[in-house]
């Protein structure tokens, strides 16, 4: 069975140069957490923090955090070159569980799920049903996020109820 | 009747009849036949008429190859034309459908054309009917009627396909003896395997055949070895499955038919799954076809391939003939002998050679054999009666006279086989000629794979299980996994396999005067059709191919291409791997159109996106325009509108009073860093550093041509901080577009970009009263003109809402834009509109936003310019800074750039001042000079103005900046013309007062 939620969160956009300490060790002392820096993974324990590229990061946070938190990245980042952008209003996150959940995916994603090659804190930005997305893998069930942009995010959420709701016919021996 | 049928034996299910209707007879066969082993158990020998000649055709073979049995399924909406009757499933309730011949297969009124043959000869509809030209309309409509196939369906297919996407250490395309055999061991090294096959089980040949392995019938060890690989978690074996394509990167793709099969009350889910498999390593194991034999009216029902009569008696229990005769140039076809004694039949053959090992077993067992013969003709209209027999000198080039005739019913013919090198081929390989094998094999492949099995000639069933353990092996430890030692079954009883080439029998006539030696069944083509080709000048296999048509069709050359190419080299004087093949081209066999769109149909066609205030407009009834991937709303009608009335409505409260529009769709970028200026400085035309924090400009960007690629609003909110907006379609290329100068061109500049199109929605109130709404919800900043001028931006806190709030128009009237988290969108929506009330607030959509700004003059980048105008064609030339260098402006002083007489955008009025303009109308200076008619120009917005009472619309014509004043004509529809008066592009409030308000 696969089970999937629209999940209320907060999303921050943040750029800056991962060779640089004074930003790094700024992130951190901020998010209380340390930045991924191994490409397409995520860190979890406050917030989940994506990396989505040598230097820029996505943090995933309780939804009424968000605006706090940018605030003391931009205060304790003053001065350097940073963006921090504040997307909770853009993005939308949803999460499903399920162990029919890779085979679900790959009706529209190209992406190897395979767990042994996409487990727990692994991410990717990729393709799902022709719009683009941010997916990782978040628990052991296995339980995946998606986040995608919010203007596609009720022609995703209909493919969601489409394909969970359709099985193919016969079942492949 | 199942008179053919035998009484033990086969893989059907005698337990299970299925009832099925074959042209509207009913008939019955088992659950386990293919409705071509059903039909030939119940006697029915005419299953088609052939393309051209309209003869009648009989079942040919048993499998993707067959030429003739090509059948309509089903009925009504969800019916399929042309599925090959020897791979279509039988199940109860089965509708089958000849797809040729009128009225009926048994009865064909064309087959007149058979008494013509010889002017039906290749090119016979190129050379007839090209004159007269004008009527080639009235030929085609009786040409087409009389050729082609099947139907496809009227309705819409009520059917559901997916798609699947998949990863593998190793695909194996194939489940035969070479394909079980390799996922056997690959599997068991553990690699993640896939093994895909064509048909309802796995076996491939071991199951229509007599040989034992370990002393066993061949299906048990079929048996026991599917049940281990389905016990394996990392094999995914798929039945039912064609690998039907094979490109770039080790990707491929099956065709896995879930329904097909069962009684269409049994079927639920998808129809059919088409997977998509990204493989590391691939096993080609795809098996070889069998060859017919060319001879005079080789053609006749009851004349089939030695391997299907096997096939039919041993897999389908079903015995195609009482008196048969076996014709071969090989060893193989002995094995079908065998099998038809066995079954009862009484057998001859007739052998091209002069001796072999395969004679002698024969002669052995009883069965006379006629060595060094060959079969030169046959007798028996509907069904073969009798063949005639000749000896043989073994040179072609001499005529042939039959001495013997045999009576039989069945003629069972082996020319030797042919590896399936169609994968190989699509994956880029080459094919190479086997003068021992007298075949092509595949050669070298620029992919990893490796092929398997009689699919590279290894022709006897030990050589394919060892040559599968070995592929399989050698794909795992390639994708990284050891092998382990797999075993190969003992075949008890080993044929021999050796032949002679017999590419075609020479009768007693010449090639060309002779009856019909056909090649490629399917489409009529004979040994006289590709030596006359030859002798008319081709040369080249591919233009043969397009020339005969040898090769076309639903079996693309499956059965007699092989052959054709022999005839061919032999009238070229050249050997057969000079001639080469065709090209093997995807899909292997057939595919519905339903399997290769998947689920990208109706509300998935593509992606639909939303802005936040998708419900307020739904609810206030709004049609929908699509732009680009975002459905924005189109007009608001109210009771009893239609567009027109609503967009007038909507024009005049905007200029009177007060709009109010959701501009969400605009794509937003953030831009920062220390070289925030110096970079956008390159990239768009006007002055930035010029630029004051908290003010914004009209700004374009331009591609290297010089010419306008996107425009929108900068704003400057900090020294280092900048916000852009870009058309809704230009979003994306935007933001690529600085990304890759940003990161290839100029990766010392410190900038990052982030794309807020989602974050922020935008709502633009338009209107003289639009201030006064503002003030009314509450502001906290000051928004009168010296606080907050025309074209600035303030951080604000709107109906207790953060907001930015930008001075900006679109409309030409005093008009704000409020940018603020989508979240909060619907709010500030259903605030504004409630506070509104008393201004007669009018929401708007993008036809009243279009007419508006058309009024002023403003381009919409994409609708009035087409990639080919330049920032000086549209009139923007102010915009082009001096004093810097940007993206483009080099190209601007290209001599074609300065040319006085490009097109340069004008306002258009149709003189009449009521007609309202095509919009792509050409604006010509004659309408009735002679054809054809020199173009000046065009119409590419038109709109009626209700601020203004008559039509406007904007147009591109030569020179048109000094030909303000001239009448020029637009050309309608229709053919008619309207005289139009050329003026300037701004038809309201010229010196843009109202938005200084």
């Amino acid at each position: 069975m696969t089970d999937f939620s629209r999940v209320d969160l907060g999303h921050i956009n943040l750029r800056g140069s991962a060779e640089d300490s004074r930003f790094v060790d700024g992130a951190t002392k901020v998010l209380g957490q340390s930045l991924p820096l191994a490409a397409n993974t995520l860190t979890q324990s406050l917030h989940r923090i994506y990396w989505l590229g040598p230097d820029e990061w996505q943090v995933v946070t309780e939804s009424d955090r968000a605006a706090d938190l940018v605030r003391q990245l931009e205060a304790a980042l003053a001065g350097q070159h940073v963006a921090i952008n504040d997307l909770s209003g853009g993005q939308v996150a949803l999460q499903l569980t399920g162990t029919d959940v890779p085979e679900l995916l790959a009706r529209a994603c190209t992406l190897d799920l395979h767990p042994s090659l996409f487990g727990v804190g692994d991410c990717a930005q990729s393709g799902l049903a022709k719009t683009n997305v941010l997916l990782g893998c978040i628990g052991e069930t296995p339980v995946y996020e998606i986040i995608v942009r919010r203007s596609y995010s009720e022609y995703l959420l209909r493919w969601l109820r489409q394909k969970t709701h359709s099985r193919a016919g016969s079942v492949s021996s | 009747m199942q008179t053919n049928r035998l009484d033990t034996g086969g893989r059907i299910d005698r337990s299970k009849p299925a009832g099925f209707r074959f042209d509207g007879r009913k008939l019955q066969g088992y659950t386990g036949d293919t409705l071509a082993s059903a039909l030939l158990a119940n006697g029915v020998s005419i299953v088609g008429r052939s393309f051209k000649l309209h003869r009648p055709r009989g079942i040919v073979g048993s499998g993707a190859e067959e030429p003739n049995a090509i059948m309509q399924i089903g009925n009504g909406a969800s019916t399929c034309p042309n599925l090959r009757a020897t791979q279509v499933e039988l199940y109860d309730g089965l509708i089958a459908r000849t797809t040729k011949g009128w009225p009926g297969v048994n009865y064909d009124i064309a087959a007149i054309n058979d008494v013509f043959g010889r002017i039906f000869s290749a090119g016979f509809y190129y050379k007839t009917f090209m004159r007269p030209q004008s009527l080639w309309h009235v030929y085609e409509k009786f040409i087409r009627r009389s050729a082609g196939f099947g139907r496809a369906p009227a309705a819409a297919d009520p059917d559901k396909y997916e798609h699947l996407n998949a990863h593998c250490d190793v695909l194996i395309a194939g489940g035969g003896p070479a394909g079980l055999a390799a996922a056997l061991a690959a599997g068991r090294a553990g690699a993640r395997v896939i093994i895909a096959d064509e048909q309802n089980e796995f076996g491939g040949n071991l199951l229509a055949t007599a040989a034992t392995l370990d002393g066993a019938p061949a299906s048990d060890w079929v048996q026991q070895t599917t049940a281990e690989l389905s016990a394996m978690d990392n094999v995914t074996a798929l039945p039912r499955s064609t690998v039907f394509g094979y490109f770039d990167s080790n990707f491929l793709t099956i065709a896995e038919r879930c329904t097909d099969h069962l009684p269409a009350i049994e079927r639920s889910g998808s129809r059919e799954r088409v997977w998509r498999v990204r493989a590391a390593q691939v096993v080609l194991a795809q098996g070889a076809f069998e060859r017919p034999l060319v001879f005079c009216n080789n053609d006749r029902p009851g004349i089939m391939l030695a391997s299907a009569v096997s096939t039919y008696i041993n897999r389908y229990a079903v015995r195609t003939g009482e008196r048969a005769v076996v014709f071969t140039n090989n060893d193989s076809a002995y094995q079908t002998a065998i099998d038809l004694q066995r079954a009862g039949a009484d057998v001859a053959i007739v052998d091209s050679r002069r001796s072999s090992a395969g004679a002698t077993a024969a002669i052995a067992t009883g069965i006379p054999v006629l060595s060094g013969h060959v079969v030169v003709d046959t007798v028996g209209r509907k069904g073969i009666k009798a063949v005639r027999v000749g000896r043989w000198s073994g040179d072609a080039t001499q005529t042939v006279d039959a001495t013997i005739t045999i009576d039989c019913d069945v003629l069972a013919m082996s020319g030797g086989w042919s590896p399936a090198v169609h994968l190989q081929s699509q994956a880029g390989g080459r094919n190479e000629w086997n003068d021992e094998l007298q075949c092509f094999v595949p050669g070298e492949s620029p992919q990893e794979n490796r092929v398997a099995g009689s699919g590279r000639g290894k022709w006897s069933l030990s050589d394919c299980l060892e040559d599968g353990l070995g592929a399989g092996k050698d794909a795992a430890s390639r994708s990284g996994y050891t092998p382990v030692d797999v075993e190969a079954p003992n075949v008890d009883t080993e044929e021999p396999a050796s032949m002679e080439p017999l590419w075609r029998v020479p009768a007693s006539q010449p090639p060309d005067r002779c009856p019909k030696q056909f090649i490629d069944y399917q489409n009529d083509t004979s040994v006289a059709d590709v030596r006359l080709a030859a002798r008319e000048g081709y040369c080249n296999v591919e233009h043969v191919k397009r020339y005969t048509a040898l090769g076309f069709g639903t079996d693309q050359g499956k059965l007699g291409n092989i052959n054709g190419m022999a005839v061919l080299a032999e009238s070229l004087g050249k050997s057969i791997p000079e001639v080469g093949t065709t090209t093997f081209r995807p899909a292997y066999t057939p595919v519905t159109f339903g399997a290769l769109a998947g689920e990208n149909v109706g509300e998935l066609f593509d992606p639909v996106r939303t802005t936040a205030l998708h419900e307020c407009h739904e609810a206030a009834g709004a049609p929908f325009e699509v732009v680009g991937q975002w459905h924005r709303p189109w007009y608001f009608p109210q009771p009893g509108e239609d567009l027109h009335a609503a967009v007038n409505r909507e024009c005049l409260a905007t200029r009177n009073s007060l709009g109010i529009m959701d501009a969400s769709t605009l794509g937003k970028i953030d831009v920062r860093g220390p070289d925030a200026v110096e970079f956008l400085e390159r990239i768009y035309t006007h002055n930035i550093g010029k630029m004051s924090v908290g003010r914004c400009a009209y700004g374009v960007l331009l591609g290297e041509d010089g010419m306008l690629m996107d425009d929108g609003v900068m704003a400057r909110l900090g020294e280092q901080r900048f916000y852009l907006t870009t058309t809704t379609g230009g979003a994306a290329a935007v933001l690529s577009w600085l990304e890759l100068w940003l990161q290839t061109e100029w990766p010392e500049l410190d900038v990052f970009l982030t794309s807020l199109t989602d974050q922020f929605s935008t709502i633009a109130v338009a209107g003289p009263n639009s201030r006064r709404l503002l003030m009314k919800i509450g502001c906290d900043v000051d928004l009168d003109n010296a606080g907050f001028p025309f074209m600035s931006v303030r951080d604000a806190e709107l109906a207790g809402m953060p907001v930015q709030l930008f001075r900006v128009s679109f409309s030409g009237e005093l008009a704000f834009e409020i940018n603020l988290s989508s979240s909060d969108a619907p709010r500030m929506w259903r605030t504004l509109m409630q506070a509104g009330e008393e201004f007669g607030i009018t929401p708007y959509g993008t036809e009243t936003m279009h007419v508006l700004r058309a009024e002023k003059g403003f381009v919409i980048i994409g609708q009035d310019t087409d990639g080919s105008v330049s920032p000086v064609d549209a009139g923007m030339s102010w915009l082009l800074s001096k004093e810097k260098d940007f993206l483009g402006k080099r190209s601007l002083s290209r001599p074609d750039c300065a040319r006085e007489d490009r097109k340069q955008l004008v306002g258009v009025l149709s003189a009449d001042g009521t007609t309202v303009l095509r919009e792509g109308a050409q604006l010509v200076e004659d309408p009735h000079a002679r054809q054809p008619v020199p173009m000046c120009g065009h119409v590419m917005s038109s709109y009626y103005s209700a601020c203004l009472g008559h039509p406007i619309a904007l147009g591109l014509v030569a020179g048109g900046r000094s030909k303000k004043g001239e009448t020029l004509y637009a050309m309608q529809s229709d053919g008619s013309s309207t005289a139009v008066k050329i003026v300037s592009p701004v038809f309201y409030d010229p010196k843009s007062e109202r938005q200084n308000d």
